[in-house]
């Protein structure tokens, strides 16, 4: 168990130095404090939306009451039965967005049919919408989840959800934070690199994966403490765990290990601690394509695709789905996504470490 | 078998020849030192030895281990003191101790046992629990031989253990290596002489690469160098008693009142003489050993520190 040795030592390291520690620790905290306090804390306002409804049926009424109940939607008055009239408020700047309800919604409610609804915004604030999309999508998950539906009631499960930007921004605010996991982990490899530390320890009997297991281990515990401070902090300022808070703690600790695993290959890769500083030049730009700030559904399909091959953005997108009460079968192939991604970065990280060995 | 075995080895950096063609054979037990001044490939042959850099060309085997076939093999075998203290700074002599022990695959009871051993030989049990960034240069040196040490290895490499420490420290160190002679094979790194002829059984003079000369230290001043010197220190030596000795000995050196004049066959007190004859008051002569320095610079043409 080399590794473990190595592992201790770069632990001792780390909690034994009052500036590092300070920084994987309270960054998640401050760093938390701010965003949720930027998102409104827990005292939002509600967004109001206009609803279409061309069904006019039971169930679209019902549904629609539903959405009244949540604390974050405030439903405008009259409701459209026209979305050409809808569309005209909203372009006319009257309405900020709406909700169509097409016909044919109870029709397909009743045969268990998949729904498309329209959400409407302006352009000029995509926000709204994207914020909405997310809660409203949960709403008719749990509606349609019920037959009959003249049994429909308000359950309260959607109205849990106090701070919907809290909600939306917690996801990838808490995984950008974890990002920087890259840095720190390439910056002590890279560190002990060039103080020759690194050196020494080549000339001992370790193999490669015994130095990327040592320099991940320590890391373990600042993520779980870390993913811990993320969750407390964001459920004090107004995050609504709908689901269930398990997976979305699992999905943290995996995107985490990825974290820790680019770290490790950067770490691999330069030779001294401030080239590893480089590693900030593709964690911000991965972390505005994943969508940590904002949602990628209007960025063009290229960037949408590199995003996609990546595991960030699955992990933004299952977190935000796992909090607004998406079950975790899912958001299961956003898991294996990430696990692969795990898996493939250490195994690169111990390819590159063994190249380094020797030079 | 020897403990250390090169042939021809060789390391180039992007044009530069490191190391030329080195051809070194160091017995078991043997403490053999590379003696060079900074830049001659020293630690470039040590890191070759350690499985650090792969050679461009050449072989290089401890005890039998081919360095780049088979350098875990290696690597369980030896011990390593780099030119750079290089320890965990924020890990107590206990901590690091442990960690260079266990990565050799020691047990917990062998890793305490050696490192009491260590901390007491050399001189560090005192303060054994704290953080070694608080110790000086010269502790945190005994603590880097000491690590090395505590796998009880049976090659030794000590790459300039005592460099950039004030005397009594190198002192020190000199005897703690020497306390392991015929214990260990060790190949030791240094730029001092007195370091070179203080401990070693045989001396590798290396320079620009290569060896140019290698035995004993007795061996190397006796065979090597054929001149003989004599120191005089005296007053009102003019320029014109300097060029004179300058045209009839092979090398003069003069440096506040103090004279050093060599030449094969030294006519000592002819040279005595003929100062007082020019009016110089000589106020001590004496005839000189020959040193490493001298032989180095009879060999290279250069200073060691140049």
């Amino acid at each position: 168990m080399k590794f473990w040795e190595i592992g201790k030592r770069n632990l001792k390291e780390i909690y034994r130095n009052p500036v590092l520690l300070g920084f994987l620790l309270g960054m998640p905290l401050a760093f938390m404090l701010v965003f949720c306090a930027a998102a409104g804390g827990g005292q939002a306002s509600p967004i109001a939306m206009s609803i279409v409804d061309e069904d006019h049926s039971q169930t679209s009424s019902a549904f629609i009451q539903n959405l009244g109940g949540i604390e974050a939607i405030e439903l405008n008055e009259p409701i459209y039965s026209e979305k050409s009239q809808a569309q005209e408020d909203l372009e006319d700047g009257r309405i900020s967005l709406y909700l169509f309800i097409p016909s044919g919604f109870e029709e397909a409610t009743q045969a268990q049919q998949a729904i498309n609804l329209e959400l409407a915004y302006k352009e000029a604030d995509p926000m709204i919408g994207l914020q909405l999309k997310p809660i409203i999508e949960a709403v008719g998950s749990e509606f349609l989840g019920v037959v009959p539906p003249l049994n429909v009631e308000l359950k309260g499960t959607e109205s849990k959800i106090k701070n919907m930007a809290v909600n939306f921004y917690f996801p990838g605010i808490a995984i950008f934070g974890l990002m920087i996991l890259v840095s720190t982990a390439a910056e002590i490899i890279a560190g002990d690199r060039e103080k020759g530390f690194l050196a020494r320890m080549f000339t001992t009997p370790a193999r490669p994966w015994d130095f990327i297991l040592g320099y991940s281990l320590p890391f373990i515990p600042v993520l779980i403490i870390s993913t811990l401070i993320y969750l407390g902090v964001g459920m004090a300022l107004g995050l609504t765990v709908v689901g269930n808070l398990g997976h979305a703690f699992l999905i943290f600790f995996l995107i985490g290990l990825c974290s820790i695993g680019i770290g490790m290959i950067v770490g691999s890769l330069v030779k001294s601690e401030s080239q590893a500083g480089v590693s900030w030049l593709f964690i911000v730009p991965i972390a505005m394509i994943s969508g940590a700030w904002f949602s990628v559904e209007r960025m063009p399909s290229a960037i949408k695709s590199v995003a996609g091959a990546l595991p960030f953005i699955h992990a933004i997108d299952a977190s935000r789905a796992v909090l607004n009460g998406s079950s975790f079968s899912a958001i299961i192939l956003d898991i294996y996504w990430i696990v692969g991604w795990a898996v493939v970065l250490f195994a690169v990280g111990i390819v590159l470490f063994r190249r380094t060995m020797v030079s | 078998m020897n403990a250390v075995q090169t042939f021809k080895l060789t390391k180039r950096f992007d044009g530069l020849v490191a190391v030329n063609g080195v051809d070194l054979e160091i017995n078991k037990g043997e403490l053999f030192s590379l003696l060079g001044p900074n830049g001659a490939g020293k630690t470039t042959t040590i890191r070759m030895l350690c499985c650090l850099l792969k050679p461009t060309r050449g072989t290089a085997s401890v005890l039998g281990y081919d360095v780049v076939k088979t350098p875990f093999a290696v690597k369980k075998l030896i011990g390593v003191s780099p030119q750079d203290t290089i320890l965990s700074e924020r890990l107590n002599c206990w901590e690091n101790l442990a960690l260079i022990g266990k990565v050799h695959g020691l047990s917990y009871d062998e890793v305490a046992r050696r490192s009491k051993e260590l901390l007491e030989t050399m001189g560090l049990m005192e303060r054994s629990k704290d953080q070694v960034r608080k110790f000086s240069g010269g502790m945190k040196r005994r603590l880097s031989i000491a690590m090395a040490l505590v796998s009880d290895p049976q090659v030794l490499f000590l790459d300039e253990p005592t460099l950039g420490l004030d005397p009594q420290a190198r002192r020190t160190i000199w005897e703690y290596i020497a306390a392991l002679k015929g214990k260990k094979t060790i190949l030791l790194t240094t730029h001092y002489m007195e370091e070179a002829d203080f401990l070693s059984d045989r001396i590798g003079i290396i320079d620009e690469g290569r060896v140019v000369a290698l035995g004993t230290s007795q061996e190397l001043k006796t065979n090597l160098f054929e001149m003989r010197s004599m120191v005089v220190t005296a007053e009102n030596i003019t320029a014109e008693v300097i060029a004179d000795l300058q045209s009839k000995y092979s090398r003069l050196e003069m440096a506040k009142g103090r004279l050093k004049i060599y030449h094969k066959d030294l006519d000592f007190k002819g040279i005595v003489d003929y100062l007082h004859s020019r009016g110089v008051t000589v106020h001590s002569a004496a005839l000189e050993q020959p040193t490493l320095e001298d032989v180095f610079i009879q060999i290279t043409g250069k200073k060691l520190r140049d």
